[in-house]
């Protein structure tokens, strides 16, 4: 399913404090059905604080959210039923199996038709599902608590760092159940810090630090235009082999490729690493 | 309402099967109803009275065997040494005889000519304070009655009155004084089941999972409230029905053991709210378990137990069981310490469901 314009989810100028220490300072975006947006941020960003407020679970200071054209707070409970969440942490009930575990979230929707064992195998976790939780691997309990968020056939779904240190197996095996269920016409947002991860999954990318959005776009375009595009040449001078780096739209170039002992010629596209340094002044660490 | 109901149910099944997965709470679990029900019937079911005392009269061990049934009806186990050293050792050994009377060869002639004798009062080292006091007034009566000399005062009548049961020759035994304290450590171990159980998820921030599905905090607070409500209140009624208590006003007693499985929920959920670890939720526990078990210790002293200890929470509920159980009491008797028990439970649970709440939202 392609990105509608309709906004499943908007947040207006959210404000959030932990006392006195400002967390989420007007945060602004939208996410419409079928989109991926990346919220790419340093660790204390304001990140998880923002996907709190937008699930319920904490109340903005100030600001205003919508989910699927309910307002939040106020339809909490009808929002609640139509979002699934999957936490940062793996918050799982260890001494329960994977499909207990299942079992029990489908329980909290009322729900009783949901087919188990399809979700299970979904994640990879069809043989598994019957075996207690606390004997699974770390990348397991992450599966399983992504088809704990697709428990409900969510319309909207937030992932808080959902592959944050896993393997690449596990980690790419999440980014494909993501991408299918945006395919189906889910909203997704999710954080993350791993530019990598932003850049393959995310329409759109927002780059947030301090409690603050800094850009918002899609990532393709952040790096064509805020990025330095550059060009690695490299030339025979001598006995030796030249490498020089310079912009892909420099004079510089030109005079380069005019030059003799010409070797190879690679052109270089900046990271949304890159980018984002160039907003906020710091990395992504 | 019908949401609510299904995710309060969907919580208590689960919690339920959690706790039957923790072999700890299960093994003090089971392990504390065996013990403390196999402790009751261990411990005698009746009081001692008669007193073991020896007696050397030399010359007059027949005289004193043939009285000796005289002897157990005042109290006395009397037992007839032939030597003075025998006593003594007997005495010494301190495992059959708590005294003995030593009297000299020549103690009825000299008793009966007023001459001065000797007698010996043998005390055991484990003998009841007062008991020599009491043996030396018995052999000085002796003596009065052999000398002719009657004692020189005249006994008024006495109108005796039992005001409640009258428990002469029946008095408390010790497992009936330790009912009340079996059946509350029973309940507090549901306590500490409860925090930790609520610390757990909590801890491992489950709870923030259930909070972003159409369950509410409420729902959360009403499924752990029933859950350790009914933890503890089963297992009372349990330990309550293998010790024979629910003998004794079956109504009343569950109703007490209700509010008690109330109060004690009510601490459990604060104790589960305010633990992080494990450590932290032995330590809160064991902060509210020990004032609360206070009323039950005193009630295996004689006396009525001080001010502060009739303001502790749990006292309403020892109160009712030992009155119902030991005294025959009824609702009239007893309702003062239900209502100031139920007056408690409200508090109690009251503090513990807003300490869980503010807990759970910021979890």
């Amino acid at each position: 399913m392609a990105v509608t314009d309709e906004p499943a989810l908007r947040a207006d100028d959210l404000h959030y404090a932990y006392g006195d220490r400002v967390a989420v300072d007007g945060v602004s975006l939208s996410v419409s059905r079928g989109e991926i947006l990346g919220l790419l941020g340093p660790n204390g960003a304001g990140k998880s604080t923002t996907i709190k407020m937008l699930i319920g679970l904490l109340p903005p200071a100030a600001g205003r959210i919508e989910v699927l054209g309910m307002p939040m707070p106020q339809q909490r409970m009808q929002i609640q039923a139509r979002i699934g969440v999957v936490f940062e942490e793996k918050n799982l009930y260890p001494n329960l199996s994977g499909r207990e575990n299942l079992a029990f979230f489908a329980r909290l929707f009322g729900l009783a038709d949901v087919d188990l064992d399809a979700l299970l195998e979904r994640v990879g976790l069809g043989t598994r599902g019957r075996d207690r939780v606390s004997g699974y691997s770390k990348g397991m309990r992450q599966r399983l608590t992504v088809a704990r968020a697709l428990v409900n056939r969510p319309d909207v779904l937030f992932l808080d760092e959902p592959t944050d240190g896993l393997d690449p197996v596990s980690a790419r095996s999440i980014r494909a159940l993501i991408r299918a269920e945006a395919e189906r016409g889910v909203a997704v947002l999710l954080t993350t810090h791993d530019m990598y991860e932003a850049d393959a999954l995310s329409d759109r990318v927002a780059f947030i630090n301090e409690g603050r959005i800094l850009a918002l776009d899609a990532p393709e375009r952040l790096k064509l235009t805020h990025g330095q595009r550059s060009v690695r040449v490299r030339r025979q001078v001598g006995d030796t082999v030249e490498e020089t780096v310079v912009a892909l739209d420099g004079e510089e170039l030109r005079a380069l490729i005019g030059r003799d002992g010409l070797l190879t010629i690679h052109t270089e596209e900046a990271t949304l690493e890159d980018v984002f340094v160039d907003f906020a002044g710091r990395g992504l660490e | 309402m019908a949401h609510t109901r299904n995710a309060v149910t969907a919580i208590v099944a689960k919690d339920v099967r959690l706790f039957l997965r923790d072999r700890f709470y299960l093994f003090i679990t089971v392990l504390g109803l065996v013990m403390f029900g196999g402790l009751f019937w261990v411990l005698p079911a009746t009081v001692e009275e008669q007193l073991p005392v020896g007696v050397h009269l030399p010359g007059a061990e027949a005289l004193l065997e043939a009285g000796l049934d005289d002897a157990g009806e005042e109290g006395l186990d009397v037992t007839v040494f032939r030597s003075a050293e025998a006593l003594e050792e007997a005495v010494a050994a301190g495992d059959d005889l708590v005294a003995g009377l030593d009297f000299p060869a020549d103690f009825l002639a000299a008793a009966a000519a007023g001459r001065p004798t000797t007698v010996r009062v043998l005390i055991a080292g484990q003998a009841p304070e007062g008991l020599q006091g009491a043996l030396a007034a018995g052999v000085r009566e002796i003596a009065h009655e052999l000398a002719g000399n009657p004692l020189p005062v005249t006994m008024p009548e006495l109108d005796e009155m039992v005001l409640g049961v009258d428990r002469a020759g029946d008095p408390v035994a010790l497992r009936e004084q330790l009912r009340p304290l079996l059946i509350f450590v029973v309940l507090l171990m549901e306590m500490f089941a409860l925090a930790s159980l609520v610390a757990i998820e909590i801890a491992q921030r489950t709870a923030a999972a259930v909070l972003v599905t159409p369950a509410r905090v409420g729902d959360l607070l009403a499924a752990k409230a029933l859950l350790g409500t009914g933890l503890a209140f089963g297992q009372a009624v349990l330990i309550a029905l293998v010790t024979g208590t629910l003998v004794h006003a079956p109504a009343l007693i569950l109703l007490a053991l209700l509010l008690g499985a109330l109060l004690v929920t009510g601490f459990g959920l604060m104790a589960g709210a305010t633990g992080q670890d494990f450590v932290a939720i032995v330590f809160w526990s064991v902060l509210f378990f020990i004032p609360l078990m206070v009323p039950a210790f005193a009630v295996l002293f004689p006396g009525t137990p001080a001010l502060w200890v009739q303001a502790l929470p749990s006292y309403g509920l020892v109160e009712t069981l030992v009155r119902t159980t030991t005294r025959g009491a009824g609702w009239a008797e007893v309702w003062p310490y239900l209502a100031v028990l139920a007056a408690w439970c409200a508090v109690a649970f009251a503090a513990g469901t807003a300490v869980l709440a503010r807990r759970v939202a910021r979890a």
